[in-house]
């Protein structure tokens, strides 16, 4: 799906590197992190360094892409479930000396 | 059953909770929806801020005011759902459907500019930005 034929005609292209953009962007728009911007800027270079016939840089920037997405991905879902965490015990604990110490 | 399969089925589950909780639950008076730690360290918005609450006016068919909380967001959500039906496509029922679009370099090019200049202009003190913010 992510393959398609190259325009360059020196020998066989290797396959299109995957550029992460789509879920670069869903990190950027859901783990509110600017890591997910690094990522996009990586899936650009992916597909210029293709298009430029320099297969080696958009392997390497595909690579780059997908440990930015990964950690904006992994900061995001582990910031989310520090503060529903954090929520839960202030609410539980208020609630427990409200109701032992201020009937 | 393939990766890509159990992919799938791993995001529609999540999808259609998150769906759920989102259309139950305001984010606006319920305190256990996370705050962006970007806002929470700095106190400015990131390209990000507001997505939750634009889920929920969308949800709700309120286009105009998911676009207020964040117009990434709703701007977003074609092309996020178009890049869906390519994978599941692909992987369910055999197509062989290209995602060009996101192969364009000026298309990762033009989404970076766009969401950089959101980014700034969002939380710009001028009021003829503050449609903008979260």
């Amino acid at each position: 799906m992510e393959q398609s034929i190259p325009p360059q005609n020196t020998g066989i292209p290797p396959v299109r590197p995957k550029n992460w953009l789509v879920e670069s962007i869903l990190v950027t728009i859901f783990c509110c992190l600017p890591f997910g911007i690094a990522g996009i800027v990586f899936a650009s270079q992916v597909n210029s360094k293709y298009d430029a016939g320099d297969y080696a840089s958009a392997e390497k920037a595909s690579r780059q892409a997908k440990t930015w997405t990964l950690v904006a991905f992994i900061i995001g879902i582990a910031s989310a479930l520090i503060w529903i965490i954090i929520a839960m015990t202030t609410t539980f604990f208020s609630a427990m000396f409200n109701h032992h110490f201020y009937p | 059953m393939s990766i890509a399969r159990i992919k799938i089925l791993l995001i529609s589950i999540a999808v259609l909770a998150l769906g759920l909780l989102y259309y139950l639950y305001n984010p606006v008076g319920h305190s256990f929806f996370p705050e962006c730690p970007f806002y929470a360290l700095t106190g400015l918005d990131c390209p990000g801020c507001g997505s939750q609450r634009a889920l929920y006016a969308l949800l709700h068919g309120h286009l105009l005011q998911a676009a207020a909380y964040n117009l990434l967001f709703v701007l977003a959500l074609p092309f996020i759902i178009y890049s869906a039906v390519i994978f599941a496509g692909n992987h369910l029922f055999g197509k062989r459907w290209n995602q060009n679009i996101f192969y364009k370099p000026w298309f990762a090019k033009v989404a970076l500019v766009f969401i950089l200049l959101f980014w700034i202009l969002r939380n710009v003190p001028f009021s003829c930005f503050h449609w903008m913010a979260a």
